[in-house]
């Protein structure tokens, strides 16, 4: 077999056992390699050593309120459809250190931090968490500040992205726009077949891990294979949500339809759907001081515009009821948020779907809002 | 908005959510019964020469292991070198604050937000409508216009707190009316010693003659009563694009990163805390909006 | 009286008389007379059996209202061109509900109100005119009450009505 030169944009298949090595050699360049995996019962996005470690032959079965893990009648790796993690939690931390005090002689000085460098290879990437990638991007890096922790975790990650050929039962990102296929924002783009993958390669980065790999020439079989899967996916969407162009518009013009009343009478203001949701970013701080009062740190936690305490202040709590809360999370996430960063904070992954206890489906209640609605 | 009262300086860094700046308490001034006014001096003297602010500013204020609050600047924004906090004791930090005396330190991060428009509003009258501590983002402004009182029209404030003890820098108020200023002012419940008016701040503009093509407000107080000085300036043809009000949210970051001080699409820390009333319009009357 | 042509001036000064005719003036004026108060003395007190409407033309005029151990509390000042004891156009009450003191020194228009309702009743248009006006006021003064009752500036702890 002739010699496969690769450069930026090739795409080449590889027989599926030959992925483990794309993984060592990230490994050797000091990432460490995250991806799907089974644990406890449930799929979670935790270090991968290899393909022995994916979660080969399980597909999820998906409605508002509900996830089960069942076999699938094939031996791919990726047709499962994403759990509650998403990516959000390696590049904004549920909990990280702000700063660190200690008091010497009356002075308040300021305490090195843990250092916390951490290189991740994110494996198995789907179209909509790239596209929630490039959405918080937009909120936590920007002209006016950045927060340092995002960046200095965003600047060493490698993507592993891969169009999904299978979407699940509450997905609709096509309707959003950010799926079911990769178009940019990679290091390599993987597209499974049932013998092989094929790879992409979208970087300098991709490219050294796709150094000495042994690679065949795509095929037209293959070729057509990718496409009428790509096809297939756009059409088998579980959920749709129609005229997204309008739906900014539509939430902000009626703020007091008798709809949220309705929501509410359901919506638990749990906060699950912020915590699965890729894009959420709503933090609260906490400052904690020894016994001694000789060392203080702050920490920035994950925080939920559901917490009743996110809006209360001196004088009241300006939301007090879940109806007021629960609008304005999805006035933000599917209104306001465009006029803050340019683009919707969803991105049609189905995660509050399938998370929220009460089985509230966000596609469902915007149409039911359209219905009698103002100008 | 102008820039040129924005200046470089901050005692801040890009970054989100970093360690303050240190600064000591120089003075305490008490304003009245649970408000003084905290005067602070960077230690660092590079950065006590070189900050800046604007009026309508806000500094977050941090005491080590109780937090911050967002207090605004209530001093004269040509003489940063001690920057004026006047607060408000409510809460669990600004009641810890309340127990500091001066040679103590807190730290600062800031200024933030967005400033009152006095650079865009020359050549206007002004009517300034304050409630209870509400003067005290509009007291730099106030400073400003006296300092440039030439460049703007005639300039009202009216002001009211809930009684005579409770009104902020009285002893101001002639100094004020000596620069050609009008200061109008009224208490919810008088005493035996109160020779003032009576009232609410929004009945305070029966007293005025407003022409409403040239008035500009700027307003800061507790939400209803800015709701009914936004109604009563709206009646008088005032255009919502020179209304201006000061809002108030739980804030945490200062910075507009953590999410807690928006109100619809605006975080109040980094478009606000002035808007003018043509952005708040569509959803000001929603209620738990 | 004396008082008329200076009267009829203040009248025709005042927003709260257009739209009287100069006959209706004039005999409005027939049972007015002017009043000056000095700072500090009252104009009347709660539980007065006096039966006269008030305008003010200078000075400021406190409504009070007395607490034992407390004092008097001032719960309105009326300014010029304001009404003081406009319960006397209404056939209802019949004595003072609070005291009326002159912060500064006062000068106010006072009616006979027995006069002014005999006249209100025979002359319905005019009636009609003094009611609209007197129901301004309250309409104003209850506004001006109701945000007092919010205690807007009350620390939050306190605050009666809860957000």
């Amino acid at each position: 077999m002739p010699e496969i030169k690769l450069h930026l944009g090739s795409q080449v298949a590889i027989r599926k056992p030959v992925l483990d090595q794309v993984l060592g050699h990230l490994e050797k360049a000091g990432y460490q390699t995250i991806g799907p995996c089974i644990k406890d019962a449930a799929l979670v996005y935790a270090p991968i050593g290899g393909l022995q470690d994916l979660p080969q032959g399980l597909i999820s079965e998906q409605s508002g309120g509900s996830y089960r893990i069942k076999p699938s009648n094939n031996a791919r790796y990726f047709d499962i459809t994403p759990g509650a993690q998403s990516w959000k939690q390696f590049l904004f931390p549920p909990r990280s250190e702000s700063f660190k005090l200690m008091k010497e002689n009356g002075h308040w000085l300021e305490e090195g931090l843990s250092e916390d460098l951490p290189r991740y290879a994110f494996i198995g990437v789907r179209p909509c968490e790239l596209a929630a990638i490039a959405v918080q991007d937009k909120v936590f890096i920007r002209s006016d500040f950045t927060d340092p922790i995002y960046k200095h975790r965003r600047e060493r990650i490698f993507i592993l992205a891969l169009d999904c050929l299978h979407p699940g039962d509450t997905c609709f990102c096509a309707s959003m726009g950010t799926g079911p296929t990769v178009e940019s924002g990679f290091d390599i783009k993987l597209t499974e077949l049932d013998d092989v993958f094929l790879l992409e390669v979208g970087s300098p980065a991709g490219l050294e891990a796709m150094q000495d790999l042994s690679v065949e020439a795509v095929d037209s079989r293959w070729l057509q294979a990718s496409a009428a899967g790509r096809k297939a996916a756009a059409n088998s969407m579980g959920r749709v949500l129609s005229d997204v162009a309008s739906i900014p518009d539509l939430l902000i013009n009626n703020l007091e339809h008798p709809r949220w009343k309705e929501i509410a009478a359901r919506c638990l203001s749990c906060t699950n759907c912020t915590q699965v949701c890729p894009t959420c970013f709503c933090w609260d701080v906490e400052d904690a001081t020894s016994l001694g009062g000789k060392n203080t740190m702050r920490t920035r936690v994950w925080d939920s515009c559901f917490n009743p305490a996110y809006s209360a202040q001196a004088g009241g709590n300006i939301r007090p009821n879940t109806a007021s809360r629960y609008r304005q999370w999805l006035t933000h996430k599917m209104s306001t948020w465009r006029q803050q960063f340019g683009v919707l904070g969803c991105v049609g992954c189905g995660r509050c779907i399938t998370w929220c206890p009460a089985g509230i489906d966000i596609t469902e209640e915007i149409e039911a809002i359209r219905v009698d609605a103002k100008e | 908005m102008s820039d040129i009262l924005l200046a470089p300086a901050k005692a801040t860094r890009e970054d989100v959510l970093i360690a303050p700046l240190w600064a000591e308490i120089v003075e305490i001034t008490p304003e009245a019964e649970g408000v003084s006014t905290f005067w602070l001096a960077f230690k660092d003297k590079a950065l006590a020469a070189s900050y800046r602010f604007a009026p309508g500013q806000f500094n977050m204020v941090y005491l080590p292991g109780y937090g911050e609050a967002a207090i605004s600047i209530s001093s004269h924004p040509a003489k940063p070198e001690r920057i004026g906090h006047t607060i408000r004791f409510v809460g669990n930090v600004t009641n810890a604050i309340s127990r500091l005396r001066p040679g103590d330190t807190l730290g600062l991060r800031g200024p933030f937000g967005m400033p009152w428009p006095i650079a865009d509003i020359k050549g206007r009258d002004v009517i300034i409508a304050a409630g209870g501590i509400g003067l005290a983002p509009l007291r730099p402004a106030i400073y400003h216009i006296i300092e440039n009182r030439a460049d703007y029209g005639k300039v009202t404030i009216i002001y009211g707190a809930r009684a005579p003890g409770d009104l902020l820098y009285p002893r101001e108020y002639d100094a004020w009316r000596k620069k050609g200023l009008e200061v109008l002012v009224t208490v919810d419940r008088g005493d035996e010693n109160w020779a003032g008016q009576v009232g609410v701040v929004p009945i305070l503009f029966y007293n005025l003659r407003v022409r409403p093509e040239n008035s500009v407000i700027l307003t800061c107080g507790p939400e209803i009563m800015m709701r009914f000085v936004v109604f009563e300036s709206l009646a008088r043809r005032v255009s919502q694009e020179h209304i201006f009000v000061s809002l108030e949210r739980n804030m945490k970051c200062g910075q507009g990163f953590c999410g807690h001080c928006q109100i619809g699409p605006y975080f109040i820390c980094k478009e606000g805390p002035v808007f003018h009333f043509g952005q708040l319009a569509p959803f000001f009357n929603v209620e738990n909006f | 009286m004396g008082d008329k042509p200076v009267l009829l001036d203040i009248f025709h000064a005042i927003p709260w008389f257009q739209q009287l005719s100069e006959d209706h003036l004039g005999l409005l004026a027939d049972f007015s007379h002017l009043v000056e108060i000095p700072q500090g003395k009252d104009l009347f007190k709660e539980g007065d059996k006096e039966d006269f409407l008030y305008v003010v033309v200078n000075g400021r005029i406190a409504i009070e209202i007395f607490f034992p151990g407390r004092g008097r509390i001032s719960i309105y000042t009326a300014e010029p061109m304001d009404v003081v004891g406009w319960s006397s156009v209404t056939p209802v009450v019949r004595q003072r509900t609070a005291s009326a003191r002159a912060v500064l020194d006062s000068r106010l228009i006072a009616m006979d109100a027995q006069a002014l309702r005999r006249l209100c009743e025979g002359d319905c248009a005019l009636g009609c005119v003094v009611m609209r006006r007197i129901a301004n006021v309250v309409a104003q003064r209850l506004l001006v009450t109701r945000l007092q009752l919010l205690d807007l500036f009350a620390n939050p702890g306190e605050q009666k009505i809860h957000a």
